[in-house]
């Protein structure tokens, strides 16, 4: 009767095995047993959580009214630190509550529950970017708090790259599991067909709705966002489409044709475990594009929602199946620079830019479409797409089904929330080391992740799941 | 067959329109804390039947159900709504673990304990169509997800104690320290058993769950040594004070069953062990107090004939400590403690007469002059198996009485419903007794 059970109970099993990290520097010398109070009582619930859940964070058993620090650290998978501190004082009880009480400065200020986590910056190293590469392994923060309000010793408030936190005396610590898969979430490898990508299907017997996902030019697989969609009830597919070594051609061009899109989406909509007809497409930057195309110029297909982050409208490139294109290339001449040398990719989009034959036939679009930009999106000129979108979709009676958002302050890069987010990033190393700018500043950034996924989350629910 | 054809059609509708989706907030927590559960997308007003289900270590399954109704906009809040019957009944958020029975056609006198206490305890939680109670094959739930419950907090680390010829698991929580410590014991029958040491350490506490009942310290010592028995314990005490992240007066004892016995005596009587306070759950202080530690093992063998049984055959012990003797060299002296003391009183408990123990206890502490270091606990309806929140609860299960060395099957008492709300009541006031004793606050220094 429940031999099903086997099998889901050792996949779970496979991804808790106990993590015992190293934590330098926690566990000290031996105290001093003569000062016998006891250390104060950090505190995080819970302490294992999907990335999108917050988490309350509090500290008790502190001297009243005194300063102090609370500090969140990470190791990512390459062993890079990464780290974001903050200012508080205890009230009269000697308790610090994050989702109750002002942080005073450091990595972020005013009242921010979450802000240790999505103010984490890296420390020392530049061009670095947060991405989780295995997802069935959780980031483990340590959070802890220090007595004193001490500081990196040469970083302004807001800086991007951190110097590291001076040692202050670490009164207490906890571990914090951040994960990108629910329990009883599968991971499947696709190869098939010439595609390249990973399914992530819900527990449970389904049917589900399901999302087409889809990252940028950077190119690779990025699993992260499917994974966690998966955790939301979609069966979701993380299509790689160029930059992986799967994939036919050279890594740093666009050799896939509109073929690989129509069956990548042919494979979703007839898994046995999901819902005929009910299959969104979710696309950032140039995977915006994509998914743009899939709704506006492939007939063969029919998503029943789109939604595209920091998507442009239309692009210098003429992606057939027998041309090979090189993006940067073709487009040199539109890129600028700022002061410190990072590209800044965004007049490649801006729609006076891009000849008329290579925009989108927007008019043909079939299905309701989300648009979500950032007004300092340096990478792509999403903002003006979206305006151009917005009017040639009116022209033709179709503006009900464009919903448009876009957040003053926030860049290119609208991930997941309450994750890390950088201004700046090596975007690649060929033909040379690229850095590009990204913009956004911190605080309005994290804003804008906490609001767009979850406005994502309830519209791809309200196309995907209802009727 | 009306039923069978109803429910294909519901299933069809909900295949081809709403996609029913449930949700569990956290997916991953701690055993002691509470999650929600929503069920979506349903028909409005659509009887469906939640359902738990997980395996035990021993492969055994346990499940509980519950019936539910959703509401206008077909959802389900566990949280929120009313179950209208099945393992549970009533508003009870936690009612699909707490009220976990063994499957149909399980072994019987089972119980549910968590040996490795570093792996999860994974649980099913899934949504059929109507209210059923039995027929929950994989196939026919509409959706269900999947939830992991953790005794260990993440950074908690666990070492097994071997040292000075004691035997235990310790579990010390991330951080510098000093922290406040917990010498937890349990009793007979359990060997060395580390869950509630686990979930004390993901809480602030160092916690060392000590074995003690199978090892030397409770066999009969020769008769011309008159050593009672304290030195294993005062060394664990002593292991627990000496060690780096231990603040050493701020020590406690938990204890429960025979583990209550040992608390009290040691307390009492020891001139090493001076804990900061006492928990005892389950437990009494009638022993022979001028014997061996040991001695109470044969003190109990000696009242055996005062075993009864119920209906079915399950052994009642408790009487082997009545009638609470007005002798004291028969029960511990508890006007000489000198700490505060949490007695957890479960009043169905078959297996001790804890009731009766903490009547005394209170006279003695009355006319003692100690009485206000005293709070106890009574859940009317509550067992002898007072463990932390959510555990299934165990009414009856399979013992090897000592000595004896034949199974039986121990009847620990307690009405399920009421049981699990003790469970949960005491866990809370357990954690807040021992905060508010172990843990420094302002304004408050070494208060008792």
């Amino acid at each position: 009767m429940y031999g099903v059970w086997e099998g889901l109970s050792q996949s779970i099993h496979a991804c808790t095995l106990p993590r015992f990290k190293k934590t330098s520097g926690i566990m000290g010398a031996v105290r001093n047993k003569s000062a016998q109070s006891t250390a104060p009582l950090l505190t995080a619930t819970p302490s294992r959580a999907l990335v999108d859940q917050p988490i309350e964070i509090g500290i008790q058993h502190l001297p009243p009214d005194k300063p102090f620090t609370v500090r969140s650290r990470l190791h990512s998978e390459d062993g890079e630190l990464w780290e974001a501190f903050s200012h508080y004082r205890s009230d009269q009880k000697g308790t610090v509550i994050l989702s109750r009480d002002q942080s005073l400065g450091g990595s972020y200020s005013g009242l921010e529950p979450m802000g240790l986590f999505w103010s984490l910056q890296p420390v020392g190293v530049e061009g670095l970017r947060l991405r989780k590469k295995y997802v069935e392994t959780p980031f483990t923060v340590e959070v802890s708090v220090l007595s004193d309000h001490v500081r990196s010793s040469d970083s302004p408030v807001g800086c991007h790259v951190g110097q590291g936190l001076e040692e202050g005396a670490v009164l207490a610590a906890v571990n914090v599991e951040r994960w990108y898969m629910a329990p009883g979430v599968r991971r499947v490898e696709v190869r098939e067909q010439g595609l390249v990508g990973t399914l992530f299907l819900p527990a449970g017997p389904g049917p589900f709705p399901a999302v087409l996902d889809m990252w940028g030019m950077g190119g690779g697989l990025s699993e992260y966002r499917a994974a966690l969609l998966a955790s939301h009830g979609f069966v979701t597919l993380a299509l790689a489409y160029c930059g992986h070594e799967e994939l036919p051609g050279p890594l740093h061009t666009v050799n896939v044709g509109e073929q690989y899109f129509e069956t990548a989406m042919g494979q979703l909509d007839r898994h046995p475990q999901v819902c005929t007809g009910r299959v969104g497409v979710l696309g950032l930057c140039f995977g915006g594009y994509l998914a743009l195309r899939i709704a506006m110029e492939m007939p063969n297909i029919s998503p029943r929602c789109v939604v595209g982050i920091s998507g442009p409208g239309g692009l210098g490139i003429n992606m057939t199946r027998d041309q090979t294109n090189d993006f940067l290339k073709e487009n040199q001449k539109l890129f600028r620079f700022d002061e410190q040398g990072n590209v800044i990719f965004r007049g490649i989009t801006m729609p006076s830019n891009v000849p008329p034959n290579y925009k989108l036939k927007v008019e043909s679009l079939r299905c309701p479409l989300q648009l979500i930009a950032a007004e300092d999106d340096q990478c792509c000129a999403a903002i003006e797409c979206i305006d151009e979108i917005e009017e040639r979709l009116g022209a033709v009676g179709k503006s009900g089904l464009l919903t448009r958002i876009q957040y003053p302050g926030a860049g290119h890069l609208i991930e997941p929330p309450y994750t890390p987010s950088v201004r700046v990033s090596l975007f690649h190393t060929y033909p040379k080391k690229l850095m590009a700018l990204w913009g956004g500043e911190l605080q309005p950034h994290s804003v804008a992740q906490e609001d767009a996924w979850n406005r994502t989350l309830g519209f791809l629910d309200h196309h995907l799941r209802t009727d | 067959m009306q039923i069978t054809k109803m429910e294909k059609s519901i299933t069809a509708m909900a295949g081809k329109g709403s996609c029913p989706l449930i949700t569990i907030q956290p997916s991953r927590g701690l055993i002691d804390e509470k999650f929600q559960i929503t069920v979506k997308n349903l028909l409005p007003g659509q009887a469906v039947t939640l359902h738990s289900l997980t395996q035990s270590e021993d492969s055994d399954f346990w499940e509980a159900f519950g019936h539910y109704v959703s509401d206008g906009k077909g959802t389900v809040k566990v949280a929120e709504d009313v179950s209208l019957g099945g393992s549970y009944d009533g508003l009870e958020p936690m009612g699909l673990l707490w009220s976990m029975k063994p499957a149909p056609g399980s072994r019987p006198g089972l119980r549910f304990r968590k040996t490795d206490v570093c792996t999860p305890v994974v649980v099913r939680i899934a949504v059929y169509t109507g209210h059923i109670g039995d027929g929950f094959t994989e196939a026919s739930a509409l959706a269900h997800a999947v939830t992991e419950r953790s005794y260990m907090a993440p950074g908690v680390r666990r070492t097994d104690i071997r040292q000075s010829g004691v035997r235990g698991t310790l579990f010390v929580p991330l951080g510098p320290g000093p922290f406040p410590a917990v010498l937890d014991m349990w009793g007979g029958g359990g060997g060395l058993v580390e869950y509630r040491s686990a979930l004390l350490a993901s809480h602030g506490y160092v916690s060392l769950a000590l074995d003690y009942y199978s090892t030397q310290v409770m066999e009969k010592s020769p008769d011309n040594d008159p050593s009672l028995g304290y030195e294993y314990f005062e060394t664990a005490f002593t292991i627990l004070q000496d060690h780096p992240q231990v603040a050493s007066d701020r020590v406690a004892l938990l204890g429960l069953c025979f583990g209550t016995a040992v608390a009290l005596r040691v307390t009492a009587y020891s001139a090493v062990i001076n804990p900061r306070c006492v928990v005892c759950i389950s437990g009494s202080h009638v022993q022979p107090v001028k014997e061996p530690i040991s001695s109470i093992r044969a003190e109990m063998q000696k009242n055996y004939y005062k075993f009864r049984c119920d209906q079915n055959n399950h052994l009642i012990t408790r009487d082997m400590f009545l009638p609470v003797p007005p002798d004291p060299s028969k029960k511990v002296d508890v006007g000489r403690l000198k700490c505060p003391l949490l007695l957890i009183v479960g009043e169905d408990d078959q297996s001790w007469p804890t009731a009766e123990s903490a009547e005394d206890i209170e006279k003695m502490m009355e006319t003692a002059g100690n009485r206000h270091l005293l709070t106890t606990l009574s859940y009317p309806g509550a067992g002898h198996l007072i463990e932390p929140p959510y555990s299934p609860h165990a009414y009856a299960s399979k013992m090897i009485v000592d000595q004896i060395k034949i199974k039986v099957t121990m009847l620990w008492g307690g009405e399920t419903k009421l049981h699990s709300h003790a469970q949960e009541d005491s866990w809370q006031k357990i954690l807040a007794f021992l905060d508010q004793h172990l843990y420094c606050s302002p304004g408050t220094s070494s208060h008792l």
